[in-house]
Parts: C-alpha cells; structure tokens; sequence
C-alpha cells in the first residue's frame, strides 16, 4: 500500500484515494444502512413469519410455498404482466411517433413540446382523480362523448373487463415524461445522415426505419427498461382509484404486496413477494439486454 | 444495422439528380397533415387540464348532466373555499413544503459531495464503486420497503418524516448523485489543477471552484427533488399515520374516500395541487430542459 503512491503523480496518489473514500462516504453509510442491510434483510425475513409486534420466527421456505397456492398472487402477476406488456410498448411507440413529428422542424415546437409534457407534472393523486371523473359511467366526459356518437361506455373503472385498459389509457396521458428524452436524442442525429439519403433517394419511412431508429435505439433500451421497472411497481392510481377492484382486476403486484405488508402485516410473506419481484425483474432486464445486441446500434459514439 | 454509410460521397457525382425537392403542393400538404395530427394530439392532451377546472366551477346541477356543460354558467368559485375548508390544506402545504425543502437540501449536500468524489478525484476502484451505485438503482423500492418500514420501526422514526428525510443526507437520491456527476465530468481538470497548485484542498476545490460552475445542475437536481416529494405517495402513506402531518398527495387521497362523488370539491383540491406543479414547470422549463438532456445517456 505504502508504495502504491509511486508514479507519475507523485506521492499524492495515496492520499487522494483516501480522499475519494471521504467524499463519497455519505454514500456509503447510506448505502450500507438503507440498501444493502434491507436488501439482505428482506431476504431474511422472506424465511419468517413475522408481523412486527411479535419477533420473527424462521419458516424456511413455507412462505414462497404459500405464494404457489395463493390465487391472489397469480391474479396479482397476471394483471402486472398484462398491464407491462400492453403499456409498455403502446407508449413507448407513441412517444417516440410524437417525438418524430417534432422533430420534423414543425413551427411551435416548444409549445407542442409544453403541452405534450404538461400532463408529466401532474400529482398522482390530482390525475387519478381527475381521471376517475373522466371515467365516470354515468358523467364522465369520455362517456358523455362516447354516447353521443352512439356507443355505449364500456363501464371502465367499473367493470372487470375494462378496468385494466382505463389505467393503461390514462397511463398515456404521461408520455410527455419518455417523449422529451426521445426528442432530446432525435436532435442528436447527424442531419447529414438524413441529406445524404434523400440523394439516394430513401423515402420518410426508410429514413426512420434505417437512421432514426437505429440512432436512437440505445435511448429506446434504456427508456423500455426503466418503463418495465417502473409498471412493475405500478401502484399509487391503483391504489387511488380502484384499490385493486373490481373483483380483483385492477390488483396488482406492488399493490398486492402493500396489502400484505401493510394491511395484514405478514411482513415475512411480503418479503418473499418483494424477492420474486427482485427477480422477475432482473429476468426482465438481463433478457432485454440479451436481445439488444441485435436491435442496439452503438457506432455513433 | 448498417447505416447508409458511404452515400455520403454519391452526393459529389453529378450523374445523379440533385436533391429531390416534392412539390411545393405537396410539401405543404405535408405541413399541414404533421401540424393536423399534432393539434388534436395536443388538444387530447389538454382536454383533461380543461374539464378539470371546469368541473371544478360548476355547481352540481352542471355536474351531473347530459350531454355534459363544457362552460360552467355561473362560474361557481365557492367549491374552492370549500374544498380547502374541508381539508386542511393549508397545514397540507406546510408539511408537504417541509418534506420539499428538507430533502432538497439532503440531496443537495449529499449528492454534490458524492459526485465529486467520483467525477473529480482519481482513486482506486472508483469505477467498480461507481458501478455498484449505479446498480442500486435498478433495486426497485418495494424490494427494500419492508426491512426499510422495519428498521425506521425500531429506531421509532414511523410516524415523522424522518424516514423520508434523513437518508436523503447519506446520497439515497442516486439519480441526483449520477446527474451531478455527470455535469461535473464536463468541467475542465485544469481549473481543478490549477488551484491544486496554488495549494488549494480538495474540499477548497470542491465547495469554491465546482459548486458555484454547477448550479445550475445543482438547480436542476433541486427542481426534480422537489416535485418527487410533491408528488410523492407511497413514502408518505407508510410513514405518516397522523392527520396532522399529512402531505398534499395524502389529503387529497384521504378528500376522495371522504367525499368520493363531490366532484366540484374533488376538481377543485386537484386542481390546487396541482397548479404549484405547473407553475414551476412554467418558470424553470429551462432548467428541465438542461435535466432531461444530462440524464442522456452520453458518456
């Protein structure tokens, strides 16, 4: 260690490693103390039967063995996965469509860009809200408009089957959020890119589907990540707005999971819930990027 | 995917047409069919600000009617005296501007420091530490909630915004630190240099020389903070049991299973938490703007 100083910095290099550790040690007292000590514990108590008022007691793995048999936690999983697999794609390919049609040197763009991105801004809770009125069967505006041109509301937050798909719709009203990221990198593309082309003689779709797209694909991977992580934890309009109803519908897994910990606290069988979540989303990603080798073009930097 | 890489050259042999302009007819229809689509996105986006405060004018007879009124006649201005009447919004505020400020200078301190322990000094197994931080973020929060609820249990900070506050001290705001860094990494290693040779200490360096060039980053980081404890619900809704400390997001949750059909009320509680939110994007667009573009993942 003592000789680790030598070298073209001179003697300072020992003394500047120690330095970095000091900087960075708010981190590391946080980090050990409120990520790596729960995570480790969450694991633990996943093993327990515990609720807090009385000490946890070791049950090995009786706990995932329940969750096997628990038809909530399927219902749970399965209203997650159908909500990721539909949200996920449908307002990742919207905002990416907005974002190329402001990109198309259109005038008002920083107004579009406001208005598109407004929604992003709004509280949860005031947009669930707001968005439970706009669902209302009997006077709510999508309704009332729906009526009108003769078709009958379909129930939405009411009914089993639509329930699902309102807060997939409403989900969309915050696509402004992933949209200005892709904007910010469409303005990255070489313009010569596009020039040369069109002498080519390529047409709108081809420049899209051979510059743009290519060009921006590591943004599209690093948003469609964050956007599965994050609707894996989907919670709080589920929680607003529908509490998981009806019959179940609208349960999803964090929502789920909150219920157990919270409202019934079996924090040993939420812990083994949070662990299985830990995983399918690890699953997720390390698949996503496994399958990004083919779809993510790196040249440009 | 291979890119048209070499047609760059074809653009000097003058066998070929020059660029293919359409016709004018055509490029403005063009204009006019992008500017089509885009007005009636817009208008969808906003029809749901607009109903909202609609809505939250409109006595109930409005309310309830087919087809809907889209311009309440009388403007029925009460609902907002009554709504903040019903909820005490403005202890609310309070609690939720302490739960913003607090963190914001947790994430200020603990983030700026952080990050210049990894953008501005060399030290061994800076990279793999990095790494590891960066890793942490792709813990989602439910993993750790519950040993988290445990342990803020046990130290008998439930029930106070401790559990929200204080690790933002220790740099629980990865996403900050990362965006600092990321700024910080831009600043040039000369002006560093420099004061190192004039016998400046790191820390003299960091608090004189990098701190006032990364404002605004700093603002940046400031802004994201504060509308995520604005915003904020599930954190409040473990730790906060008392009335008296609720956040805006909790009242006006706790509004809706109160009062779930008052619409106008609800309209109107909605629309003043929201409006802070909106007022802020408005006077820092610049400031989001600058955000949205370090956290691209260049570099």
């Amino acid at each position: 260690m003592l000789t680790a100083a030598a070298g073209p910095r001179g003697s300072s290099g020992l003394q500047k490693s120690y330095q970095g550790w000091l900087f960075i040690s708010p981190w590391i007292i946080g980090f050990l103390a409120f990520s790596l000590f729960p995570f480790v514990a969450s694991l633990y108590y996943s093993f327990t039967n515990y609720n807090i008022l009385t000490p946890a007691r070791w049950i090995g793995l009786a706990n995932y063995q329940a969750l096997v048999h628990d038809s909530l936690f399927w219902t749970s999983l399965y209203n997650t996965l159908y909500f990721t697999a539909i949200s996920v794609p449908l307002s990742t390919v919207l905002a990416i469509g907005i974002a190329i049609l402001l990109n198309m040197n259109v005038r008002g763009l920083a107004i579009y860009r406001t208005i598109f991105y407004l929604p992003a801004v709004v509280p949860a809770v005031a947009a669930s809200i707001l968005w439970l009125w706009l669902f209302n069967p009997s006077f709510g505006l999508i309704d009332s408009i729906l009526r009108d041109v003769g078709i009958p509301g379909p129930g939405w937050t009411f009914s089993v089957v639509w329930a699902k798909p309102a807060l997939i719709l409403m989900g969309l009203w915050g696509l402004g959020a992933p949209m200005v990221i892709y904007l910010a990198a469409l303005q990255g593309v070489p313009t010569e890119l596009y020039e040369a082309a069109s002498i080519e003689g390529a047409t709108g779709i081809h420049k899209i589907r051979y510059i743009t797209l290519p060009f921006i694909s590591p943004v599209i991977l690093f948003n469609t990540i964050l956007g599965i992580i994050g609707s894996f934890q989907y919670f709080t309009q589920a929680y607003v707005m529908t509490s998981g109803g009806p019959s179940n519908s609208t349960l999803f897994y964090s929502l789920y999971m909150y219920q157990q910990a919270f409202q019934f606290l079996h924090m040993g069988y939420a812990s083994a819930m949070a662990w299985i979540l830990f995983i399918l989303i690890l699953l997720a990603t390390l698949l996503i990027f496994r399958s990004s080798a083919r779809w993510v073009y790196y040249g440009g930097e | 995917m291979d890119l048209p890489r070499q047609s760059i050259s074809v653009a000097h042999t003058p066998s070929r047409p020059v660029v293919r302009k359409p016709p004018r007819l055509r490029r403005l229809a063009g204009i006019g069919v992008r500017h089509g689509v885009l007005i009636v996105l817009a208008l969808l986006f906003i029809l749901p600000f607009f109903w909202m405060v609609s809505t939250s004018l409109k006595l109930p007879s409005q309310i309830f009617v087919w087809p809907p009124v889209w311009l309440p006649n009388p403007f029925a201005w009460f609902n907002y005296p009554k709504a903040l009447g019903f909820i005490p919004f403005f202890r609310y505020l309070l609690n939720t501007l302490y739960y913003g400020v607090a963190t914001v200078l947790g994430v200020l301190l603990s983030s700026s420091l952080v990050a210049y322990g990894f953008a501005r000094v060399r030290w061994r197994g800076r990279q793999t530490v990095f790494m590891i931080m960066i890793a942490t973020m792709m813990i989602p929060f439910q993993v750790i909630m519950i040993p988290l609820f445990i342990l803020f249990h046990a130290l008998g900070w439930v029930g106070s915004f401790k559990p929200l506050i204080i690790p933002t001290f220790f740099g629980s705001s990865v996403f900050s630190t990362f965006l600092l860094r990321q700024f910080f990494l831009t600043i040039p290693q000369t002006l560093s240099d420099a004061a190192r040779i004039d016998g400046a200490s790191e820390f003299a360096i960091y608090y004189r020389i990098i701190l006032p060039l990364a404002k605004p980053a700093l603002a940046t980081v400031a802004l994201f903070q504060f509308m995520y404890a604005w915003n904020d619900f599930l954190g409040p809704l473990i730790y906060i049991n008392r009335q008296s400390l609720y956040t805006i997001s909790l009242g006006l949750q706790s509004f809706l299973s109160a009062y779930g059909t008052q619409w106008g009320l609800l309209m109107a509680a909605s629309t003043v938490a929201t409006l802070p939110m909106i007022l802020l994007f408005f006077l820092t667009q610049r400031t989001f703007i600058q955000g949205i573009n370090l956290t691209g993942i260049k570099g």
